[in-house]
């Protein structure tokens, strides 16, 4: 295979590296899964986070001088407000993940603004600093969404999919400042191969829970061709999910694995952000988003 | 339909080969029922997903199956083609063979007659105007064709076709109203990257949302289906996806798997249209009738 002909990382690094996390306490499972409402115990599995998942998330990358990019809706800030401030504290990006951690398929335009404006003023409340970072909880937007995010201030999402390197949202209209797009890849997450409900079922197939020593041989290989290539590989955790006793060292041992490479740039998602927008003006003809953006705009609501 | 079968290994091939792998891609990108149905352009988490495949993964491919000198066939939806012509291009300028798979990853089974002749016609016009050439090969999306669907790719030039599961190695599916037949390669579902390592949301696949398997798993069960299709001298093809296993770290799995392949003597590695074209010349006698 042949190795990346230059660098696209700053001091000639090979690779990125960002750890991003959701914590979306029991919010996030209620927008996917309406049916929890009201089950207790299946919310307690959502609830570990805020219980024990996040202290021992934050020891971890303490422990490795690691600042991650922390995706927080903006109502889970207002229940978690210490504990927020106390991630913030610690040196990590508080991104905005919506107000109540909404699918957006089902808002409109101007509701997805009002969600993405009320949990800007939320997080600015907590800790004293206006987001930058933007993550729709559940991947999409409306067309001209894009503007609204602009407008308020955000600089970088990591929502869409379709590339290793970062890449730009198309600029509309007269809002020239640069979004940045991180995008996912679902074998680098922890919850498609982890999460569990018995009922409601979550996965709903019910699937077995994946074996951890194959996940972190998988994350290990997906790793290895990632940095042969020179890409920018983000990292999507939940502190329910990975924050386990029985998990966490799957991800100490990752973090280790990565670490002991000295070409790798560690960056928050607002470091990334900064520094692709600083380097380029626009993408490579025929990028996915550019042939997306103009059909997205054109579509009409189902 | 029954398969044609009995022949000793060293005789279905030409002289000095065990067995013969036909490692297909099908580049289906972005396309297929969400576009079909125009519910992709409100889904970019899922355009993008797939158009990764086209965007990033076909190079990655072409340089692995460059680095171990193994000619592929690529069966390429043609609304990826109008999107992605350099990478496309280059799937032919490196050396391997294109072949038709719809438009918008139609499901031909689907379709009326008049439709499937439709998406055929402009696949070629496509083809002819991007690429300057005329496929002779075809992959039904989705893997189900209609009973009308042989003639129609007869009529429309095709010569062989890569869609059904039924056996492992070519046969002959003869249309007897006309006399013309085509040489099927058949798939299996074990060497379809979506039976292991696929996954998405909204639309979800799998259905029930079962894991990513083990890629030390996956590679194991790929090695053993070369391995037990070499020993036997069939004929492997696979259903693989640039969006799925050209991913950066699943393209290490496939390095494992044609490193092992080419550790072994007597493997003729070809393009689908020479495996069809050599069985129509060496096995014309063993025709069964659709």
């Amino acid at each position: 295979m042949k190795t990346p002909e230059r660098s696209h990382w700053p001091d000639g690094k090979r690779m990125a590296f960002v750890v991003t996390v959701d914590f979306f306490d029991a919010a996030g499972i209620l927008a996917q899964e309406p049916r929890m409402a009201g089950r207790e115990k299946s919310l307690s599995v959502w609830q570990y986070g805020a219980r024990r998942g996040v202290d021992r998330l934050l020891d971890v990358l303490d422990e490795f001088k690691l600042h991650a990019s922390w995706f927080v809706p903006g109502s889970v800030a207002l229940e978690h407000r210490a504990m927020v401030r106390r991630i913030h504290g610690a040196g990590h990006e508080i991104g905005n993940a919506s107000f109540g951690c909404e699918n957006f398929d089902a808002l409109s335009l101007a509701q997805q603004r009002d969600s993405l404006l009320s949990a800007q003023a939320a997080l600015a409340d907590v800790t004293g600093e206006a987001p930058v970072g933007f993550r729709s909880p559940f991947g999409n937007w409306a067309p001209g969404f894009t503007q609204q995010l602009r407008a308020a201030g955000i600089q970088w999402s990591s929502s869409w999919r379709g590339d290793d390197l970062p890449y730009l949202h198309p600029s509309s209209g007269e809002a020239a400042q640069a979004l940045v797009e991180v995008p996912l890849h679902y074998e680098l997450e922890d919850e498609p191969y982890f999460t569990f409900n018995l009922y409601p079922p979550v996965p709903v197939g019910q699937p077995r829970i994946a074996s951890y020593r194959e996940v972190l041989g998988n994350w290990q290989q997906d790793f290895a061709g990632f940095h042969r290539l020179g890409l920018c590989l983000p990292l999507r955790l939940h502190p329910e999910i990975i924050g386990t006793a029985g998990r966490i060292d799957l991800l100490r041992e990752f973090l280790s694995h990565v670490l002991s490479h000295d070409d790798v740039w560690v960056a928050t998602g607002r470091e990334l952000a900064a520094w692709w927008s600083s380097r380029h003006t626009g993408n490579e003809p025929g990028h996915p988003v550019d042939v997306f953006s103009p059909l997205h705009e054109a579509s009409v609501a189902p | 339909m029954q398969a044609n079968d009995g022949a000793a290994p060293s005789s279905l091939w030409p002289e000095g080969v065990r067995s013969s792998v036909a490692l297909a891609f099908d580049v289906d990108g972005p396309t297929g029922n969400a576009m079909l149905d125009g519910s992709i352009w409100r889904n970019p988490s899922f355009f993008t997903l797939g158009a990764y495949g086209p965007w990033r993964a076909v190079g990655y491919l072409l340089d692995l199956l460059e680095e171990y000198r193994i000619p592929a066939t690529f069966f390429v939806p043609t609304w990826v083609l109008e999107n992605w012509p350099a990478q496309i291009r280059a799937i032919v300028e490196r050396g391997h063979e294109i072949g038709y798979h719809g438009h918008q990853h139609e499901a031909f089974w689907q379709l009326t007659r008049e439709r499937q002749q439709e998406v055929m016609a402009m696949s070629l016009a496509l083809f002819r105007k991007h690429l300057g050439l005329t496929p002779a090969g075809f992959r039904t999306p989705s893997g189900d064709w209609g009973a009308d669907t042989i003639e129609i790719l007869l009529d429309a030039g095709v010569r062989y076709s890569s869609s059904m599961r039924g056996d492992d190695r070519p046969y002959f599916i003869d249309h007897a109203a006309s006399g013309r037949s085509l040489v099927e390669i058949p798939g299996r579902w074990e060497l379809d990257d979506y039976a292991s390592l696929a996954y998405q949301r909204n639309p979800d696949y799998p259905a029930g949302l079962d894991r990513i398997a083990s890629y030390d798993a996956t590679f194991d069960n790929w090695r053993r289906e070369f391995d037990g299709s070499h020993r036997d001298g069939l004929c492997m093809t696979t259903l693989f996806h640039p969006k799925v296993s050209g991913k950066p770290g699943r393209i290490l799995l496939l390095e494992r798997l044609c490193r092992h392949m080419r550790s072994r003597d007597g493997v003729w590695f070809a393009r689908c249209g020479e495996v069809a074209q050599w069985w129509r010349e060496r096995h014309a006698g063993a025709r069964v009738v659709a």
